[in-house]
């Protein structure tokens, strides 16, 4: 199955972003993320704390909805999702 | 009622929204928290616009990195409180209007107090601890917060209408790391510009709010992407105590700007 991922922001840069892949039936949303963002040592550190976990900053959209970053383990992604991850930018 | 002189300097906007609009304007009083990158462009235009109250609110004082930005502050400003150098600017900018400063940080003893009766507030601030309180307070006092926030090239925008919208915790439950953020003048203009546009939209009862729906602008890029936002039920800041009055997401007539 195929899902869109788009990251945003500084992830964007990192990234870059609308990256379709394939992935096995039954994948988390944790290690579709964790898959695409393992090709970049920067980029994983930004995403993920040294636990692996997400930093908890991090905003996770699946078609719009919230993803809480704790449920992201157990929450597989299913085909045609449209998944998003932005940090909040905090400038003034 | 308009004198001759506020009839010919709001002439061509009052083309768009006639005298009931520019009225609902001049009666609106609007706090603008935070007098720098983004405080400056909206508090510019808000009183360009004829928004009859403004109230300012920063605690620091004009520095030479600051003005590649805050085009509230000029060079002989250095050293200057902000909220002087705003409430001189903008008395010139426009003399019709009434402009307030508050010289203070912004804390959960004083936040509202400073609000006071505002119709609404503006988040043109730089941290994310200041905005969850700006947050509570609109969603206590049951006003727009019209929330704003940049980094680099990039800006984030959205206006959170308490009890009809997902509020900015429900968005935003963590904030990110502290850091000295990069930034470039054109971003907050560009996203301070959208919050003013809101709250001239809010003010007047027309067109579609920011509401529910988070933009992404990407300066690099040209892109503005929009991301649907729904409300937390759990969310600290807005769940429990506004449960009973979830309106569904894209409920849109709900979402019109305020009626007065």
């Amino acid at each position: 199955m195929t899902v869109k991922v788009r990251f945003f922001a500084r992830f964007r840069e990192l990234f870059g972003t609308d990256i379709v892949t394939d992935v096995q039936n039954g994948t988390s949303f944790i290690d579709l993320i964790k898959r695409i963002a393992g090709k970049n040592t920067e980029g994983y550190a930004a995403i993920f704390d040294e636990n692996g976990s997400f930093r908890e900053f991090v905003v996770l959209m699946q078609n719009g909805r919230r993803i809480d970053c704790a449920d992201a383990a157990t929450t597989p992604v299913a085909d045609g999702d449209e998944i998003a991850v932005f940090p909040p930018v905090a400038g003034g | 009622m308009f004198s001759e002189r506020e009839r010919e300097r709001y002439k061509r906007q009052m083309m768009l929204f006639g005298d009931e609009g520019q009225e609902r304007l001049k009666k609106a009083h609007i706090l603008i928290a935070g007098a720098g990158g983004l405080g400056s462009p909206i508090s510019i235009y808000l009183a360009v616009a004829g928004i009859g109250t403004l109230t300012v609110v920063d605690k620091d004082v004009v520095d030479q990195s600051n003005l590649n930005r805050q085009i509230l502050h000029y060079d002989r400003d250095i050293g200057r409180k902000k909220t002087d150098s705003a409430e001189e600017k903008l008395r010139e900018i426009n003399p019709d209007i009434t402009i307030k400063v508050i010289d203070t940080t912004i804390e959960e003893s004083n936040g509202a107090k400073l609000v006071g009766r505002a119709d609404g507030i503006i988040d043109a601030m730089d941290n994310y601890p200041t905005r969850y309180l700006l947050n509570d307070i609109a969603i206590q006092k049951n006003i727009p917060l019209f929330h704003g926030a940049i980094r680099g090239f990039y800006g984030q925008v959205t206006t959170i209408v308490p009890g009809k919208t997902a509020c900015l915790r429900c968005i935003f439950p963590n904030p990110p790391p502290k850091e000295v953020f990069p930034v470039v003048g054109v971003t907050p203009g560009f996203i301070g510009m959208i919050q003013a546009t809101e709250v001239l939209k809010y003010l007047l009862g027309s067109g579609e709010l920011l509401a529910n729906r988070l933009l992404i602008w990407d300066g690099m890029q040209a892109h503005a992407e929009e991301i649907a936002v729904v409300r937390n039920p759990a969310c600290v800041s807005c769940g429990k105590k506004n449960s009973t009055k979830t309106v569904p997401a894209g409920t849109k007539k709900d979402i019109k700007g305020k009626k007065k």
